[in-house]
């Protein structure tokens, strides 16, 4: 007869003879597997067991399994069900918790495509823009040789008009006239430079 | 996501070596500028001049100086500095202002006694092809200095004085002449 250590210790502990009656501790132990294992097959698994039992839980539910009794429970069942005849007949299926269909696992990637398409094609066009070759230089130098007009004050000429004839009396005066001079050229100078030129 | 911002990366740094090649071969050896220079014609007032303008204004200034202070040599030094300044070419105020200068120095020339340098210099300016106000003036100086000669010729050589007396009045007439003819163009309608 197997004494309630024996019962506690079911890996190591003697194995009762099949004839031998079961004693009260047994039977109360059995009664409480017993309720683990519904529940357990109901969904409800307690968070927290004995590791024996937690050992004896799970070769109850490969047994179970191995018999092919296992069935699913009725909600699930039904919505498995009502999803398959949505399809049949071109209806969106009914999500379920547990699987995920390759199609919506797929679509939860096309955003992140989108997004990498457009970095993609934002950067192409960036480095188009880098890299497109400078026809500055060639304006440059069409401008170059294209002489633009000047008008008279911006130009080097004759001093005759400024200066006028020189009397006689005046004839020493060189340095009074080239300061005329200076001046005349200097406004040229300066409004072709304020109007970008040299 | 990972491989796409490695693939963007890998891209962006490829083509900016490809970008850094299209630019060097774009650009003209030298090195180009991408700033837009509008070119003059050559005849544009431009620093070269106005800095030659400016180095023979200070010069006359100088001169000025010394002939207050009554050192004739070094205004004379300092006006034949003007005739070794280096304008643009072809610039048409270069030739104005060293023939103003010759006109200037030969006066002082006179003034030192030195008639024969004065008209060598007054020569020299007036183997110029364009006539102007400025040539006018050194006819009038050359005039002045064969004035000069007919001076101190008469103690000596009457003829000879005479003579550059004619030499002075043929000077004065084609000053005269060539103000005149510049006057009337300056007058005409364009």
């Amino acid at each position: 007869m197997a004494t309630k250590r024996d019962d506690d210790d079911i890996l190591t502990g003697s194995v009762p003879s099949p004839e031998d009656e079961a004693t009260p501790a047994e039977r109360a132990h059995a009664k409480t597997f017993a309720d683990l294992v519904d529940k357990t097959l109901a969904g409800r698994t307690p968070p927290a067991m004995s590791a024996d039992d937690r050992a004896l839980l799970e070769v109850a539910t490969v047994i179970r399994a191995a018999a092919g009794n296992a069935e699913l429970a009725t909600a699930k069942r039904d919505a498995l069900v009502e999803s398959a005849l949505r399809q049949a007949i071109g209806g969106k299926a009914v999500k379920s918790g547990a699987v995920t269909p390759i199609a919506k696992a797929r679509a939860r990637r096309a955003p992140w495509i989108i997004a990498g398409a457009s970095m993609v094609v934002a950067a192409a066009a960036i480095l188009l823009w880098f890299a497109a070759p400078r026809r500055v230089h060639v304006v440059d130098h069409v401008i170059d040789h294209a002489p633009a007009a000047l008008q008279d004050n911006w130009k080097s000429r004759p001093a005759d008009p400024l200066i006028g004839p020189i009397s006689r009396d005046h004839a020493g005066d060189a340095s009074a006239r080239l300061d005329t001079i200076f001046a005349d050229r200097l406004d040229g100078y300066r409004e072709l430079r304020m109007r970008g030129g040299h | 996501m990972k491989l796409i911002t490695l693939t963007v990366f890998a891209a962006l740094v490829a083509c900016a070596s490809c970008t850094d090649k299209a630019d060097r071969s774009d650009k003209p050896e030298g090195g180009g500028s991408s700033v837009t220079h509008v070119t003059e014609p050559n005849d544009a007032i431009d620093q070269k001049l106005m800095v030659a303008l400016s180095q023979a204004k200070n010069f006359h200034h100088k001169a000025k100086v010394y002939m207050s202070d009554g050192d004739t040599a070094s205004a004379i030094a300092s006006v034949r500095e003007i005739l070794s300044l280096r304008f643009p070419p072809n610039a048409p105020e270069a030739e104005d202002v060293r023939n103003d200068a010759r006109a200037l120095l030969a006066r002082l020339l006179v003034g030192q006694g030195q008639l024969d340098e004065a008209m060598n210099v007054v020569k020299e300016g007036l183997g110029s092809s364009r006539e102007s106000f400025f040539t006018a003036n050194l006819y009038t100086v050359k005039g002045e200095i064969h004035e000069a000669r007919a001076q101190l010729l008469d103690a000596t050589d009457k003829a000879k004085a005479v003579e550059e007396r004619h030499a002075a009045i043929e000077s004065f007439d084609a000053s005269n002449k060539i103000d005149k003819k510049l006057q009337d163009q300056l007058l005409e309608p364009r």
